[in-house]
């Protein structure tokens, strides 16, 4: 008889646990005798995917590739708004008259990490060949980079390389080694961020012998010059050393952008004149689930958490301006601030049921139509409840992170009135029998499914019918990107981490041209955005920019484009033990070369 | 089900209070689905964390909708969800097995041991996520995941009988006076198997009620609406900041709907005496 | 006897269903399932950048050929590259499927022997207070849900609304006391979750045992209760319970560990294959939906075969529930 049923599962395990033993692999990784004095740990909301910094799209694997790796610009350690200051470069570069042409000077004597792949296994010397090299990997599809869209069309001759087959052996006219040390790099118009690129894991300097031997597992196997190395990496952990042969550069206070009246508590003072990196070794948790990773930071088993929101009540004493609660303020030291970003959820411009519409009678109506859900959505309630009430809310997309937000913009957008809102449908014939179906796209999650609900019970506030909203939730965050890029996904739930500290970074989330599967997800195309975007383009920040920026905000905030937006209030807490001022946004994974403990740390 | 059945059936006092609470929630599921019960789950009647009051007897959630319609509806869906993969999953698994039973080892047989041991073979989680990306957004798809995995049990212990059945004399009989193959298993082995569909039915219900739990963890669940495992899902994240609402009202309502069914199942196994060493 | 032929057939019939499993964890882990595309992309892709990314991933590819490079990575064992941390396959099995293992394993263990033991009790004593007191116990565990025991045991053991002795997450597994202090909760949650159901099970099987006529006459002759139950009972009703136990290992090990390892982030292969459902990663979707399909229908093929040789008249079907 063969229907033996499940009665064979058993063998299966069976020969699983006998490969195991002979395997021989059961053996979890093992400390070595030698503790390292200093060890400290870190907590991420998320694990990093690929630490190949060509891939180093999400904010977690940037944290880790700038600790890996060696960019030619960082961010200042204390330098608040941020600034850059050279890395790997020996200054800022000489830049040309007309803007074009940069020329950069590398540090001598900085070595890669020493690995198999090197002649000898030794590392070798990082020239300026290998940032030519690591940026041109961007434009060549082998790689699966993700940057490229930092520096096309902006890099002279660097597209057309690409379309001649990425050959590396070939010279790109903008991107040139002009000696072992010094870079040249010819843009093809002005682009006053383009520093601030280099100062992203996109631009850290791989070895191209690292990549010919390793191939896609470099990402699992990187080879750098950075401030730290690799041990070991899983599903919920990694674990960095510091690197001994990192270049001695002495810390200073005055260079880092020491702020004694609002950093004086934190004893950063001790650190003046000693060589980071000064911790030996990196723990960082991968922990995604807020509940776990409170009771992690609780339990002593981190030395910094980013508060989840649940939490806030439980650390504040007060709301505004936060202040922690006495029962923490003995033993933390703690931050808050906004973060370099916002939320927001666009409506689906392409979309003919709310959208742009051929028929200017209903492209009108549709307007009113969006315009009412604007006024129907009630900013106060979502921050109160989903941000401790102490996120910023701001209207349009300039939030109050960067300098462009304007204080006395348009507020009656972020102002709740059902009354208008209703009257705007009534007066445009809008009712629950003609409103159409709209879908709600979100990747699943628990918040992201309760700010659904509460966004449908907004809407349903203004007579809008329960079974017209509909959630269309995605299991992957991929999936959801997809669905919204071909345009199946009517109310699009987002959120924008910027890249650099400039704002033209978020100004180009509603230009035209970057309409889906860009970055401009709610296909707004308006040809005076469109044309203010181009002019400012080339434009430093500026005054005369501020003013254009702010034109712009405004004509999405008379379009009814978008419902934004807020950014929230980050919370960090970190143990006194600690010597640390954390970042999440710009500066990122920098600032781990200077942590450093008090004392140093028994294993937990 | 025959006279002594329920005689014996109603001198089990667990079984009874068993049975008592299945009505009691058979008959929350239908008021809620002839709209008296539970329509309110998604309005927003109060404030975050409103404790229990007389308004809101089981407290509010954190966006102020009241917990105890979400956990009345909550019984409607896990009502859906076991009937629909209850009945697809034994009718299928009761056709298919008894064809295969009857036909043994002929190449239908075959054809059905095949199927029945591939769907075996795929760890369930898995067949689920992947049949939910198959069918992604569909709001089926973890009916649908249940009912492909769920039936081949059902199948194997009906080919099991019908294989036994068929050599009985009255089946022969039958045979014997020029029915049809098919009628002959459709009307006179088929309904010798009730008893065991029955109980293999209460035990499907069980067993897609707590699957529902996990799959709505997992993010596999249900789409729009609310279940009580997308309430375990909210709580999870809201028990370490002390919010037990959720937690409390979807926890016991699960724990008694399912102790209801298992008692029920015991004492139906026990009057039907269809016992068998089935884990 | 003809061996030969009957062995000859079940390697037959396993291709068949090789295939099947195959083709349907092909099907829809990879041409149905997550598109990794999205995630790979640049902020502003152009549609070129898109089919770039889709053709590295070799989703551009016609079906039945990518169906063929499946099997062919099966046979070699040669799994790929993550498409999320690029790491290959096979070493992520081989870091991960230990650490599931270690995890479930006491849970699995104990809840035997424990189930085991209760279910001798509840026999011997069949009808009397003592078997309706394990019986209705075993009633409420089956009640219970695995998520909501995690959820209770965590907060009693492992938060200060409890007793906070005990980690709420990771796996530092270093030596015994570390293993001690990082699988107690799972393996708590695992024996709850199980003992129910395991408990039901031996009782039935000791009961059908003991009212078997030898039994009564040895102790109609006064045997003593404990030899009895060692020396005849148990050892008599071996099979079911073995297999039973051999049974229960698929459901521990896979439906199991998903679940503990995404609640208390133990990196195992239930967390990886969970962050793999949710990242889009393929190659390790496949490989675990296939290995484990492979696998299981290689060892049902060798059992048939060896029960066949050991007892060629029965092969006993078992059912085990799926929850």
């Amino acid at each position: 008889m063969y229907s033996a049923g499940r009665m064979l599962k058993k063998f299966q395990y069976i020969i699983l646990l006998v490969l195991l033993i002979v395997g021989g692999c059961g053996e979890p990784p093992a400390t070595d005798g030698s503790t390292p004095a200093k060890i400290y740990r870190h907590a991420m909301d998320g694990a990093p995917g690929s630490l190949d910094p060509a891939q180093a799209a999400s904010l977690y694997a940037n944290f880790l590739v700038v600790n890996l790796y060696d960019t030619l610009y960082r961010y200042k350690y204390l330098a608040r708004p941020y600034q850059l200051q050279p890395n790997l470069a020996t200054a800022m570069p000489e830049v040309s008259d007309d803007g074009l042409r940069l020329t950069i000077r590398i540090k001598k004597g900085v070595y890669f990490n020493d690995d198999p792949a090197f002649e000898g296994g030794l590392g070798r010397e990082v020239t300026a060949r290998d940032f030519v090299y690591s940026i041109k990997r961007h434009f060549d599809p082998g790689t699966r980079a993700q940057g490229a869209w930092l520096w096309q069309q902006r890099i002279e001759g660097l597209d057309r390389w690409k379309t001649e087959g990425s050959d590396y052996d070939q010279e790109v006219a903008g991107l040139r080694a002009v000696d072992d040390y010094t870079i040249e790099i010819t843009l093809t118009r002005p682009f006053p961020q383009f520093v601030y690129t280099l100062a992203q894991g996109y631009a850290a300097i791989v070895a191209r012998e690292a990549v010919e031997k390793y191939g896609q597992e470099l990402s699992n196997h990187p080879v750098g010059s950075g401030p730290f190395r690799l041990v070991s990496r899983d599903s919920i952990r990694a674990v960095l050393t510091k690197n001994p042969d990192f270049r001695a550069e002495p810390f200073k206070l005055e260079d880092e952008g020491y702020d004694p009246a609002s950093q004086g508590e934190l004893g950063l003072e001790a650190l003046q004149n000693k060589i980071p990196p000064f911790v030996d070794q990196l723990e960082i948790e991968f922990i995604v689930e807020d509940a776990a990773r409170w009771n992690a930071f609780l339990a002593g088993e981190l030395h910094y958490i980013k508060v989840p929101v649940r939490q806030f009540d439980t650390v504040l004493s007060q709301r505004d301006p936060p202040k922690l609660s006495p029962l923490f303020e003995d033993v933390y030291n703690f931050e808050a601030s906004p973060e370099a970003g916002f939320i927001y959820t666009n409506f689906n411009m392409a979309d003919e049921r709310i959208g742009y519409h051929s028929d200017p009678i209903q492209n009108h109506r549709n307007h009113a139509l969006r315009c009412a859900m604007v006024k129907a959505f009630d900013w106060k309630k979502r921050n109160e409840i989903f941000f401790y009430g102490i996120g910023r809310v701001f209207p349009g997309i300039i939030p109050t992170a960067v300098s462009e937000y304007d204080p006395d913009g348009d507020r009656a957008y972020i102002q709740r009135d059902l009354q208008a809102a209703r009257d705007l449908l009534q007066a445009n014939g809008w009712n629950e029998e003609n409103l159409p179906v709209l879908d709600y796209g979100f990747p699943n999650s628990v918040t992201e499914r309760q700010a659904f609900e509460q966004y449908r019970n907004f809407m349903v506030e203004i007579g809008y019918p329960v079974e017209k909203i509909r959630p269309m939730i995605f299991a992957t965050y991929g999936d959801y990107q997809r669905a919204y890029s071909q345009g199946k996904v009517t109310l699009i739930n987002s959120s924008w981490t910027m890249d650099y500290p400039d704002a033209e970074n978020i100004m180009q989330l509603y230009y035209g041209p970057n309409a889906a599967p860009g970055s401009n997800s709610a296909n707004y195309n308006n040809p005076v955005y469109n044309r203010l975007y181009e002019t400012s383009s080339t434009l430093n920040e500026s005054p005369e920019r501020t003013r254009i920026y702010r034109e712009m905000n405004q004509l999405l905030i008379d379009d009814c484009v978008s419902i934004a937006g807020i950014s929230r209030t980050l919370l960090f807490l970190w143990d006194k033990k600690v010597i640390m001022q954390p970042d999440r946004s710009f500066l990122g994974g920098y600032f781990m070369r200077f942590v450093d403990l008090v004392e140093p740390s028994a294993t937990p | 089900m025959t006279r002594t059945t329920w005689q014996r059936l109603k001198a089990d006092r667990y079984g009874m209070s068993g049975l008592l609470i299945v009505l009691f929630f058979t008959v929350v599921a239908l008021s809620v689905w002839i709209g008296l019960l539970g329509q309110g789950w998604s309005e927003v009647s109060g404030n975050s964390w409103e404790s229990i009051s007389a308004t809101h007897w089981f407290g509010t959630n954190l966006l102020g909708q009241d917990i105890l319609q979400r956990t009345l509806f909550g019984a409607a869906t896990a009502f859906e969800i076991g009937l629909i993969v209850t009945g697809f999953s034994i009718l299928l698994g009761t056709v298919l097995g008894a064809l295969a039973g009857w036909y043994s080892h002929s190449w239908l047989d075959e054809i059905i041991l095949w199927l029945k041991g591939v769907l075996d073979s795929i760890p369930f989680y898995l067949f689920a996520a992947a049949v939910a990306f198959a069918l992604q957004g569909n709001r089926w798809a973890m009916h649908l995941a249940m009912i492909i995995t769920f039936w081949t049990t059902t199948a194997r212990i009906v080919r099991g009988e019908v294989m036994r059945i068929k050599q009985r004399e009255f089946i022969e009989a039958a045979r014997a006076i020029g029915l049809p193959g098919i009628t002959v298993v459709f009307r006179h082995v088929l309904p010798n198997t009730v008893h065991i569909l029955l109980v293999q039915a209460t035990i499907v219900f069980v067993v897609a009620i707590k699957t529902e739990v996990i799959l709505s963890f997992l993010g596999l669940g249900i789409r729009d609406g609310v279940s009580w495992g997308l309430m375990l899902a909210e709580s999870s994240q809201e028990v370490v900041a002390g919010q037990f609402g959720n937690f409390t009202a979807a926890s016991v309502s699960l724990f008694i709907m399912l102790m209801g069914f298992n008692l029920f199942t015991d004492a139906l196994q026990d009057a039907l005496d269809t016992r068998r060493i089935m884990p | 006897m003809k061996k030969l032929p009957f062995l000859a057939r079940k390697v037959l019939y396993g291709i068949p269903l090789l295939l099947g499993v195959t083709f349907v964890s092909f099907l829809l882990m990879v041409y149905f399932g997550p598109d990794k595309t999205y995630e790979l992309l640049g902020k502003n892709p152009s549609a070129e950048q898109i089919s770039e990314v889709r053709h590295a991933l070799g989703y551009d590819r016609p079906f039945l050929l990518r169906y063929g490079d499946y099997l062919k990575e099966l046979v070699t064992l040669n799994l790929g590259l993550s498409d999320s941390t690029g790491e290959a396959v096979s070493s992520i099995l081989a870091r991960t499927l230990p650490v599931s293992i270690a995890l479930v394993l006491p849970g699995f263990v104990i809840g035997n022997i424990l189930g085991l033991a209760l279910g001798m009790l509840a026999a011997w004593y069949r009808g009397q207070w003592l078997d309706k007191l394990v019986m209705s116990a075993s009633v409420v565990g089956m009640s219970l849900s695995f998520l909501v025991i995690i959820i209770i045991l965590q907060i009693l053991l492992s938060t200060p609304y409890g007793f906070n002795i005990f980690p709420v997450r990771g796996w530092q597994v270093v030596d015994l006391s570390s293993y001690l202090y990082y699988v107690t909760v799972p393996t708590l949650a695992l024996l709850l979750v199980t003992l129910g159901y395991n408990t039901r099970f031996y009782r039935a099987v000791m009961v059908d045992e003991i009212e078997r006529d030898h039994i009564r006459t040895l102790q109609a002759y006064g045997t003593s209760p404990a030899e009895l139950l060692f020396k005849n009972v148990l050892k008599n009703s071996l099979i079911p319970v073995l297999t039973r136990i051999m049974f229960s290992v698929p459901f521990v090990i896979v439906s199991g560990s998903l679940l503990l390892e995404s609640y208390f982030g133990i990196p195992g292969i239930g967390l990886v294959t969970v962050n793999a459902i949710t990242s889009g990663d393929q190659p390790i979707l496949k490989a675990v939906v296939g290995l484990t399909g492979v696998l299981f229908v290689l060892a049902l093929m060798i059992n048939d075969m060896l029960y066949s040789v050991v007892d060629p008249r029965v092969v006993s079907e078992q059912a085990v529930s799926k929850s």
